[in-house]
């Protein structure tokens, strides 16, 4: 079984460039790594681990930047666009990998890589063309200051059909720890990706690639593939409520079990949810569906206006700029969503940054001559606007603002309000009243993730089955199951929202037969979800991440939810995390215990030395 | 098993083939009105002119339309016996916050309304589940006294669920089911036949039903699934969204019957409601730009994934505003444009067919499509043979952007 995975779902290469010498490398993937950590999130984190020492900075040349497909990219598996981006996260410090779609994955592999690891930083501004194989540098400064659907569309222009573009905005360009990573209107957003990037000095990536993507059984892998969208046609959530209202189906679901945070997360009941829901949109400002690579799906609509076009507001960007900071103006939300995309920030992070000014503000601590004469009350769409314009533009007041909640409540004190964990700005699921999220953002390997265990389905949405969101019994057991499930899929190159419909068999059938390899059993893709977060975990206590850190902000811990079915309730955190540590075999401190280590392992692929 | 019970089971599942076509007709008790079940006699109506073995109703809905099951070719009555909350998920009004269950009437009660058989869920992987499993109980001696079949629904619910335990509650679930007395089961379809081979494995011999669930896209989805799950030993299955919300009930219980009583297989069926030529339908408009259509064209072609394999393309416009699919309209142009008469149409399939041996690469007939399709690529020329009346492109579509005339 030394055979090459050349032909069997993977590349069977990776690449990696310096972009200070300019040396490019071309390596071969190990059918070892493949079956330890699959792909996508699980290659690029044992790249990642391997490659950097503790304590690197973040927005240093060392630090890599690492683009990772699955073994079911660009393939007939539903929804297989899928590619991760892994670095050091200049936000938080510590492990970042961001999920995107689009089809910049899918080239990347026809291109004949698996991975690219781009480490170093070119003299000026810069961009990479990986095209067919030959992968070389070109100068980008024509580029330098360019809206990220600007830059996009120049370099295809410049490259001609067929490539794919990853590309930064103006943020990105001058390292903004909240800026993301655009392609296809999609965008790796979360942790600051895109400040790596513009530390490197690099403003675009572009692929296009020639060598058609096979698989190893190509009969057996059709029969999976097939029964798998037909899966997917058959069910409630990924054929009927995402296709037609998208992630904002959700909103008032969330609304009426009251976690839907509402101003900074001071209550989790939003009056005016109705306005903005799954409805409203799709009978107002959304005029198309649209798909990413291979996605039966289609969970993105297009707002159109004269002169732009948003792909969105997804669920979170629509909370984070409307309810989060008491707006319900859909004008005003889509606009900032739009300002957000074209500069190139991440729309949660920008959000919370808002609701927080909003409260200090309310608080006397900010007044309006300390922010550029901005009247910052809650539910202002004007003062929302002014200050995501401010944000994105790093102008005046804007400039500390796009540092993210965490320095700016170094600063202005109320740290107890500054919605965060390990420095990332909390995402759109109130905690107090779905406690498993909670878990999940304290103990997610990004900082507030709600992608690392999207226990919601089960505590809001109820489905597969409802759990009563404000105990704590079995959140724990869930949080570590869902971590570990989450991180197979993030690892295989299918979407997330794919496999809502989907069972392990039936991913691991798809696996097994696109790669030959001995994927099909449940148990086994159970552990290599877990044998991933374990390695994330272990970059974050190389990092000096410790039980401390995995907590939530005070106003989660102390302040009583005031109304909806939640009231009266805060977290209890440490209850959830000390079952949690049991489960996961980490010790008091959240150190995986050498015993874990060995049991998946992780002491085969990984030098736990430095 | 008692006589009663083997008589009215017999209703249910014919003992000539041990297959059964079940149509469920329950919803209104969990869901709510949702299509198809709000005039429900108009649609059972329909569904009865298709000719199912039994239908599935709550106690209210029996009595109300006790007329529909009278007379010797009726179907036979199922009655739905418990109620929970469980399905009411977020798109219903008061959706479920924890998993809520009880029973509706007794068996006795079931007995007198005319029932052959008693349907209710029961719940693993839940808080609840001792209560759950006890109202269980009670209704599997009830059954016994009343010589009544018990149609026992195995279920995975709750927090204990995920995606990597699933097969394994399924299967777990159906054992408990057997403990308590099922006569027949209905079990949710695992996705795949290997794996629901397994929980056939662990059934005891009880017959299993599977259930149809949400809508599918099409009804050649659900005609699949029926044709895979009999492959591996069901013995039929109680579908209710796939049928009564059909826009023609009657035609879709057909259908399955074939396959079901009359073992046909699906291709047989398409096949029969396609008629030649075979022309491939677009609306654009609702076409979100994903490009499965030429993934799998490339794929069932080439065995490689690269558009530039399939034989259609969906073309984005230049402010990615719309996404327009254009595939072979059969107008033949291609045929009156090559010099060499390398190009004829397939008199069966209505697609165009090259000859190698007369074509000489040319490309003359790539620049007369008048919708881009052909493609001449290292001197072959690749063009829709519309995959022998069954294109791939429309079965792997799943917003019907693309249909084919007279198809599914």
């Amino acid at each position: 079984m030394n055979l090459s995975l050349s032909g069997r779902g993977y590349a069977g290469g990776m690449v990696k460039l310096d972009l200070s010498s300019g040396k490019v490398e071309k390596v071969v993937l190990s059918q070892r790594d493949a079956l330890m950590v699959l792909g996508g999130k699980g290659l690029g984190s044992l790249l990642l681990y391997n490659s950097v020492r503790r304590g690197v900075d973040p927005l240093s040349p060392e630090n890599p930047l690492i683009l990772a497909t699955g073994p079911l990219t660009g393939t007939l598996a539903p929804s297989s666009c899928r590619f991760s981006i892994v670095t050091k996260s200049p936000h938080t410090g510590l492990f970042l990998d961001s999920n995107c779609g689009g089809f910049f994955g899918v080239e990347l592999k026809k291109a004949g890589f698996d991975a690219a690891i781009i480490i170093g930083k070119a003299s000026q501004l810069s961009m990479v063309v990986i095209d067919d194989g030959d992968v070389y540098v070109e100068d980008a400064t024509w580029l330098m200051g360019l809206k990220t659907m600007e830059a996009e569309k120049k370099v295809k222009d410049r490259l001609g059909e067929g490539f794919r573009v990853l590309t930064i905005g103006p943020a990105g360009e001058e390292s903004v720890p909240i800026a993301g990573i655009f392609t296809d209107q999609r965008c790796a957003g979360r942790g600051g990706a895109g400040a790596v990037m513009g530390s490197k000095n690099l403003k675009s990536i572009a692929v296009r690639g020639e060598k058609p993507i096979t698989v190893y059984d190509p009969d057996g892998f059709e029969k999976a593939c097939w029964r798998a969208h037909r899966r997917i046609r058959m069910h409630e959530v990924t054929a009927r409520s995402l296709p037609i209202y998208g992630t904002v189906n959700i909103i008032e679901t969330v609304n009426e079990a009251g976690a839907l945070p509402t101003n900074n997360f001071k209550t989790g009941v939003f009056q005016d949810a109705w306005k903005i829901s799954g409805y409203e949109w799709r009978r107002g400002l959304w005029k198309k569906d649209k798909a990413c690579f291979g996605c039966p799906i289609a969970c993105s609509k297009l707002a159109f206006s004269s002169s732009y076009v948003v792909d969105g507001p997804d669920y979170e960007t629509l909370w984070a700029l409307g309810p989060l900071c008491g707006v319900s103006d859909k004008e005003a939300i889509v606009y900032a969503n739009w300002l957000c995309d074209a500069y190139g920030v991440d729309t949660i992070s920008t959000g919370v940054i808002v609701s927080f000014v909003m409260e200090l503000y309310e608080r006397k601590i900010l007044k309006s001559e300390d922010i550029d004469g901005i009247d910052a009350e809650w539910g202002s769409s004007e003062a929302l606007l002014k200050l995501v314009e401010k944000i994105c533009r790093g102008d005046g007041v804007g400039r500390e603002l796009r540092l993210g909640v965490k320095k700016l409540s170094v600063k202005y004190g109320c740290e107890d309000v500054a919605m965060h964990v390990k420095g990332l700005e909390m995402p759109g699921y109130e905690p107090r009243a779905a406690k498993g999220m909670g878990l999940g953002y304290a103990t997610s390997d990004r900082g507030a993730c709600h992608l690392r265990a999207y226990t919601a389905d089960k505590e809001l949405l109820a489905y597969g089955g409802a759990v009563d969101p404000v105990k704590v019994d079995g959140k724990a057991k869930l949080v570590v199951d869902y971590q570990n499930e989450k991180a197979l899929i993030d690892s295989t190159g299918i979407c997330f929202f794919a496999s809502f419909a989907l069972s392990f068999r039936e991913i691991g059938e798809m696996l097994a037969t696109a790669t030959g390899l001995p994927l099909d059993e449940a148990d086994t893709l159970r552990t290599i979800g877990e044998r991933v977060y374990n390695l994330t975990r272990l970059f974050n206590v190389r990092e000096g991440v410790r039980r401390k850190d995995d907590c939530l902000p005070r106003r989660l811990l102390k302040e009583h939810m005031p109304e909806g079915p939640a009231k009266g309730s805060t977290v209890e955190l440490d209850k959830m995390l000390n079952e949690y540590y049991v489960l996961r075999e980490w010790d008091e401190n959240g150190i995986p215990k050498s015993e874990t280590i060995k049991r998946l392992n992780l002491d085969a692929i990984i030098s736990l030395e430095n | 098993m008692s006589f009663g019970k083997l008589i009215r089971l017999s209703r249910i599942i014919d003992p000539s083939d041990g297959r059964s076509l079940v149509v469920a007709a329950d919803h209104g008790l969990m869901l709510g009105p949702i299509k198809g079940v709000v005039d429900l006699e108009a649609t059972l109506r329909k569904v009865i002119a298709g000719g199912p073995d039994a239908i599935l109703v709550s106690p209210g809905q029996a009595r109300r339309l006790s007329h529909l099951f009278a007379g010797r070719s009726a179907p036979a009555m199922l009655v739905r016996i418990d109620w929970t909350n469980a399905f009411r998920d977020k798109t219903y009004t008061l959706p479920a916050r924890s998993i809520q269950f009880n029973r509706v009437t007794t068996v006795e009660e079931a007995v007198k309304i005319g029932a052959s058989g008693v349907v209710t869920y029961l719940f693993l992987g839940f808080d609840g589940e001792e209560d759950h499993i006890a109202m269980v109980e009670e209704f599997s001696s009830e059954c016994k006294t009343w010589s009544m079949p018990l149609i026992i629904e195995p279920l995975p619910m709750g927090p204990r669920v995920t995606k990597a335990n699933y097969v394994d509650m399924v299967k777990r679930a159906v054992e408990k089911a057997v403990e308590l007395g099922a006569d027949a089961l209905k079990v949710p379809y695992t996705g795949d036949p290997y794996s629901f081979k397994e929980v056939i494995g662990v059934s005891s011999g009880v017959p299993v039903l599977v259930l149809g669930g949400y809508k599918a896209l099409s009804i050649r989805d659900s005609l699949e699934v029926i044709s895979e799950v009999l492959d591996v030993g069901a013995a039929g299955v109680v579908f209710g969204r796939n049928v009564v919300q059909d826009p023609n009930p009657d035609e879709a219980v057909r259908l399955m019957r074939r396959i079901i009583h009359g073992k046909e297989t699906v291709m047989d069926i398409l096949r029969e409601k396609i008629k030649p030529p075979v022309k491939i339908l677009i609306e654009a408009e609702k076409c979100s730009g994903c490009r499965v259509c030429e993934l799998a064209c490339s794929f069932f072609h080439e065995k490689v994934f690269d558009f530039s394999f399939a034989r259609l393309r969906v073309k984005y416009s230049e402010d990615g505003r719309t996404f327009t699919p254009y595939a072979c309209t059969l107008c033949y142009s291609c045929v009156n444009a090559c010099p060499n008469g390398a190009l004829r149409v397939n008199g069966k399939t209505g697609a165009v067919e090259v000859s190698q041996e007369l074509c000489q690469g040319c490309g003359i007939c790539v620049d007369s499509c008048p919708v881009k399709v052909l493609k001449l690529i290292n001197g072959r020329l690749l063009l829709c043979d519309l995959c022998d009346g069954l294109p791939e492109c429309v079965k792997w579509c799943s917003r019907n952007a693309l249909r084919v005339e007279g198809g599914w």
